[in-house]
């Protein structure tokens, strides 16, 4: 086990390295810089001055090893088009905004779907059926930003129930607020909950076929023990495994929800910074966030072993 | 005879699938009766209908794609059980009768504890109490002859060989003392010793609990191994029954002569073929107005194209369905075959 682990951690050091060389020359092969646009109508001192203060002035290769070489140390840089704007300033301020949002999400989808799916299964080729499986395409094929304005003509425009744009901050940061959350976290929640109701509903048919649930049923149990005990466990096992790439999708974010909702999270300051090629900014993120699913890879990794008994880990043998 | 007590009387099972393209009628008018302490053989090749049988028996058929025609009775101590309420089901259910699969890998949780597993079965039926039943899980692991049972109750079925996981599974049929077991095909998964010693337990827990058994195979060496009586099973429909020694030693049907015929034996010499019968069984989607076997029979007549054959009676319970039996028809003895009859 100790050995898997360690050898998981030199294969994420490997992918975050490439993650990152990849993200710099992408970044570096667009057209332009992040200064352009300020140093335009400086004059050449000042110009070149900034392009100093940057290191903007140095060849590719040699920013390019300054950077990994600071990034080693944790230290992603400054912001091209805020001054002072840190990476880890910006987690610091924005992260705790998309982690409200994509929790509530996460949380209002997936219960929802795993109930739809549960019921779509049990009632299969009835209404309830057909109704499940039209909404999850219904809900899978439209994209989040078409919902959300949607959302805001009716609720926050004709109806006048929620306000159309805006985000809770300071003291209500993690509970207050709530009528602004409304409108953004019902946008979110609806690819969850097709996800999760088609994913739950299909494994739930192939082990509602299996012999075990026969041989369930064989012993007399009721029909509620026999879903609790033997299809609902079984059936769990995907779902189980999707769950944590759930999670670090709702901690990053989801870019379009955030802009068309004024949300002033993550998300939307990644676009933004991709936008204005801020390269250290764009760097550090993409770098974090990519630990981030890395990490989470890996516990779903351990969670399959956990779940399901048929699985051992690599060295830690169970027979 | 003196009036015999039947557990079991199947009359007239009539079963269908439901499928897209049309309505597979998968046992098609079945009847017979168990008694008491007995064991019964349904022998016959894949797809004859043997294991919707046994799943109706056990109530294992699953609407709306499986149907129990109007008509078809299958009397529990001379109670219609297609007639029972959701709780006289589940009573019956693992209490009155049990089932055991053919693959143990498949028919056992693969997430549950195998204790757990039989525990289930005593807490529902037996109305015992957690550490109660935990008990009484080891000492039904130790019955049927699994070594340290305290340690295995507490693995899962991936974590047990293949003679293991059957072990385990008789130990959950037989975990409420059911009055009739179902073996359906539990042997042909295994391997030969194993089946064995599968089929010795099965048969010492048998004659202990007085339990009348159902065997389902299409391994003759099984059934002359266990069983009393043999129905011989073809394109749902039994075409010949009777005692054991009668269905081996004095077979009536073409069809048994063809599977006996078909058993490997050890005076075969190197050069002689295994006998196999030609052909594949009807489509049971359109099933033949005459004899199924027809097609297959090497003293098909004209008639066994046209008309179902009735039963004829030779005594002592023994039937068969074959026009040969006909006051009119030829004469026809089984062939001096290579399995059996002396």
């Amino acid at each position: 086990m100790a050995k898997y682990i360690i050898r998981r951690f030199f294969e994420m050091i490997l992918t975050l390295f490439i993650i990152a060389t990849a993200t710099f020359f992408l970044l570096e092969a667009v057209p332009g810089d992040p200064l352009t646009e300020r140093a335009e109508k400086l004059p050449v001192e000042a110009r070149d001055a900034l392009y100093a203060r940057y290191g903007l002035d140095k060849p590719v290769m040699e920013r390019y090893v300054t950077q990994m070489a600071n990034m080693l140390q944790g230290d992603f840089g400054e912001s091209f088009v805020y001054a002072g704007q840190t990476v880890s300033g910006l987690l610091h301020d924005r992260l705790p905004v998309s982690a409200r949002l994509g929790i509530q999400q996460m949380l209002l989808g997936v219960v929802v779907g795993l109930l739809l799916g549960i019921l779509a299964a049990l009632k299969r080729g009835t209404i309830a059926d057909y109704f499940v499986v039209g909404l999850s395409v219904l809900l899978i094929s439209i994209p989040h930003l078409v919902f959300g304005l949607m959302l805001q003509k009716v609720f926050a425009g004709t109806l006048q129930l929620f306000p159309t744009i805006g985000w809770p901050t300071g003291s209500d940061l993690w509970l207050g607020g709530w009528e602004y959350t409304v409108l953004p976290t019902l946008t979110g929640c609806f690819s969850y909950i097709a996800t999760y109701a088609r994913l739950l509903k299909s494994s739930m048919l192939d082990v509602v076929n299996q012999d075990y649930v026969l041989t369930a049923e064989s012993k007399g149990l009721s029909r509620a023990t026999v879903v609790r005990k033997h299809i609902l466990r079984n059936s769990f096992i995907p779902v189980m495994t999707q769950l944590p790439m759930s999670v670090a999708m709702c901690i990053t974010g989801s870019f379009f929800i955030e802009s068309i909702f004024s949300i002033p999270g993550i998300g939307q300051y990644y676009v933004t910074a991709v936008n204005n090629q801020d390269l250290s900014i764009v760097l550090g993120l993409t770098v974090l966030l990519s630990l981030l699913y890395i990490v989470v890879l890996f516990i779903t990794d351990v969670l399959y072993a956990v779940v399901d008994p048929r699985i051992s880990m690599p060295g830690n043998s169970s027979r | 005879m003196a009036e015999k007590n039947h557990i079991l009387e199947v009359k007239n099972l009539r079963v269908s699938y439901h499928t897209y393209a049309g309505e597979v009628k998968a046992v098609r008018g079945v009847s017979f009766e168990l008694e008491t302490g007995q064991a019964l053989a349904i022998v016959g090749e894949s797809g004859c209908g043997k294991s919707v049988t046994a799943k109706s028996i056990m109530g294992l058929i699953k609407k709306p794609q499986g149907e129990i025609k109007e008509g078809s009775e299958i009397l529990y101590n001379n109670v219609n059980i297609l007639d029972y309420s959701k709780k006289q089901w589940q009573d019956y259910k693992g209490g009155e009768c049990a089932i055991i699969f053919q693959d143990a890998l498949a028919a056992l949780n693969p997430t549950m504890r195998v204790g757990k597993q039989i525990m289930e079965n005593l807490m529902a039926h037996k109305h015992m109490k957690k550490d109660e039943a935990k008990k009484e899980a080891v000492e039904m692991l130790r019955r049927v002859g699994i070594p340290e049972p305290e340690k295995r109750v507490r693995q899962y079925p991936h974590q047990f060989s293949g003679g293991m996981r059957q072990r385990v599974m008789i130990a959950i049929a037989f975990a409420c003392d059911p009055k009739l077991l179902i073996c359906d095909e539990p042997t042909t998964a295994l391997d030969v010793t194993i089946q064995s010693q599968i089929l010795d337990i099965i048969k010492e827990l048998q004659k202990k609990h007085n339990t009348s058994v159902i065997m389902i195979t299409h391994d003759l060496g099984v059934v002359a191994n266990i069983a009393q009586e043999i129905a011989v099973m073809y394109s749902g429909m039994i075409v010949e029954r009777g005692k054991s020694e009668d269905i081996f030693y004095r077979p009536r049907h073409p069809y048994t002569w063809a599977l006996i015929e078909s058993v490997p034996r050890l005076d075969l010499t190197n050069k002689q073929r295994l006998a196999s019968i030609p052909g594949i069984p009807p489509d049971l989607l359109n099933p033949p107005v005459g004899c199924p076997f027809c097609t297959r029979c090497k003293y098909c007549m004209p008639i066994c194209k046209e008309r179902m054959p009735e039963n004829t009676d030779f005594g002592d319970g023994h039937t068969a369905a074959c026009w040969l039996h006909h006051p009119m028809a030829p004469q026809v003895e089984m062939p001096d075959v290579k399995g059996g009859a002396k």
